[in-house]
């Protein structure tokens, strides 16, 4: 589903240059949900954001479905749409009622019809339980429901794979746990999903895979049980050290 | 309040010492005035039917090689008979109208430049802010060099460059050079204005608008324009009303706005005070009722906070 080839993204500020990705070579397969963790700084979100192109690449490749971002003649629109990302800080459309995040692109980008973006919608709204909200502006809503609107906005466009950057990060503790159990209904239903996450516990109860990385660098990757019961690398014994 | 009886009183005072005589029932008939106009035969004829509608009549005059032509007159006026003859130039009789005086038709003038000015400025200053935050460094360079020159410059200069240079060299006449030299003025403003609105929605509403697969304009136009709008709409009302009063510029290219009308009725009436507190009145009525409008369009706005 998608592959990174050696992908590296530096970013060069004030004389400094900042290995953020420094050549990670990964493949997420169709249906599998990857959990990404490490320390702050480790390049977590800005690996997740290579995925669907928000972040030029300094080096290497991404195949998604097939078709690499690194390619310069190819489509980043077509890919994107194909790619639903969800985020920290939500990035709700202030302006728009919850309803419209949810058409707006479906009728801009899918080119659906009014009433064909409305009723599906109004299905995911129901679908996160937040169906009575949708004549509300987003500011009204409490930040677990914007998120829920937000992973709605990114499954209204039909996306074969889902990013979550840190999802639950900006949230008021009592409310992770509903955007998390949207999350793993998700993934139960199939969904192909690459999540950055501090949550050990999510990580640990629905991944099929981890991802660790720091210092821009994969350094270990294996199943849940694996990870958290018998870390190979000294880095992630530490960071499991210091987090659990 | 006190304080502005104060003022009031002494400047009253002041006007009494020296010796002032005030003329406001002068002022009115430069609103409004009724007009006489004659009608006089255009050919010599017989009246053929004088036909009475109210304080209106109609008359028609009939020649002999079969022409007709009809007048129509204030019915008091008509002290024709039916067959009656008259000469080419008679006079048939003469209608009154209300008609608009000069500080009427200036406040029209003014209204009409500070409206056109105001959308030009607003299409170039959206097209020039865009170009502002673009990442395209040709048309970057080119909105800084034009927003820095129109800024750098007296609009008065501006104003004269465009009358007297383009004026001439493009052959536009003297209320488009007037116009357009408004609306750009207007639009090196509002770029910055708009710049600073779009800078100022966050980062994330931007990669949310294309991780759904939108486009850059796409994008821009749903999602951060908007917004930019709403948040550029007390500034920018800041801008509009300027231009109002700024438009009292154009009449050193000599045309006759509300300011150089009021000049033209105080060259016939000497009531020097009393016109130019009712222009400034005048100009003050179309800035509050601006402002108002959009007062009301941010209340609208508001709804999403």
């Amino acid at each position: 589903m998608i592959k990174t080839v050696d992908l590296e993204k530096v970013f060069f500020g004030r004389g400094q240059e900042v290995r953020a990705v420094d050549g990670i070579t990964s493949h997420i397969k169709s249906g599998e949900v990857v959990v990404v963790i490490g320390p702050s700084g480790s390049g977590k979100s800005t690996y997740l954001r290579c995925l669907n192109g928000l972040e030029t690449l300094t080096g290497g490749h991404v195949h998604v479905d097939g078709v690499d971002l690194a390619d310069r003649k190819t489509d980043m629109n077509k890919v994107r749409r194909e790619v639903g990302m969800v985020f920290q800080q939500f990035n709700l459309f202030p302006h728009k009622t919850v309803l419209e995040n949810l058409v707006l692109a479906q009728m801009k980008v899918r080119k659906r019809s009014r009433a064909d973006a409305e009723i599906k919608g109004r299905a995911l709204l129901v679908k996160v339980g937040i169906a009575e909200k949708e004549q509300e502006y987003p500011t009204r809503l409490s930040g677990g429901q914007q998120q829920r609107v937000a992973i709605a906005r990114a499954l209204a466009m039909d996306p074969k794979v889902m990013l979550f950057d840190e999802p639950t990060s900006a949230l008021d503790p009592e409310m992770v746990g509903e955007v998390l159990e949207v999350m793993k209904q998700l993934a139960r239903e199939g969904m192909t999903m690459v999540v950055v996450t501090h949550e050990m516990g999510f990580a640990r109860e629905v991944a099929d895979r981890v991802l660790f990385m720091d210092y821009g660098k994969l350094v270990e990757e294996g199943t849940p049980e694996h990870f958290f019961t018998n870390p190979q690398e000294e880095r992630a014994k530490l960071f499991l050290g210091q987090v659990l | 309040m006190l304080v502005l009886a104060g003022i009031v009183a002494g400047l009253w005072v002041a006007t009494k010492r020296i010796d002032y005589t005030w003329r406001w029932n002068r002022v009115p008939q430069y609103f409004f005035y009724n007009n006489q106009d004659v009608k006089s035969a255009t050919f010599a004829g017989t009246v053929a039917k004088l036909e009475s509608k109210g304080n209106v009549t109609t008359v028609t005059v009939h020649n002999e090689n079969g022409e007709n032509s009809t007048y129509i007159i204030d019915t008091d006026t008509a002290n024709l008979k039916a067959d009656e003859y008259l000469l080419k130039g008679d006079s048939v009789g003469s209608i009154s109208q209300w008609k608009a005086g000069p500080l009427m038709a200036g406040l029209w003038v003014t209204l009409y430049i500070s409206a056109a000015a105001s959308v030009i400025g607003l299409f170039i200053g959206v097209i020039t802010g865009l170009c502002r935050v673009s990442q395209n460094l040709t048309l970057r360079q080119l909105s800084i060099t034009y927003i820095e020159i129109i800024r750098g410059t007296p609009l008065l200069v501006q104003l004269f460059i465009f009358y007297f240079f383009l004026g001439t060299v493009l052959n536009i006449g003297r209320m488009p050079s007037g116009i357009f030299a408004l609306g750009i003025f207007a639009g090196a403003y509002v770029a910055e204005i708009i710049r600073a609105g779009i800078q100022s929605i966050s980062k994330g509403q931007m990669e949310a608008a294309r991780s759904l697969g939108m486009n850059a304009s796409q994008a821009m136009v749903y999602i951060i324009l908007p917004q930019a709008f709403k948040r550029t709409l007390p500034p920018l009302a800041g801008q509009f009303i300027s231009l109002i009063k700024d438009s009292s510029l154009v009449s050193v290219i000599a045309i006759t706005d509300l300011t150089k009308s009021g000049r033209e009725v105080i060259t016939s009436t000497f009531a020097v005070f009393e016109i130019w507190f009712v222009v400034a009145l005048l100009y003050l009525i179309l800035t509050f009722s601006l402002s108002q409008v959009i007062a009301w369009v941010e209340r609208r706005l508001a709804v999403s906070d």
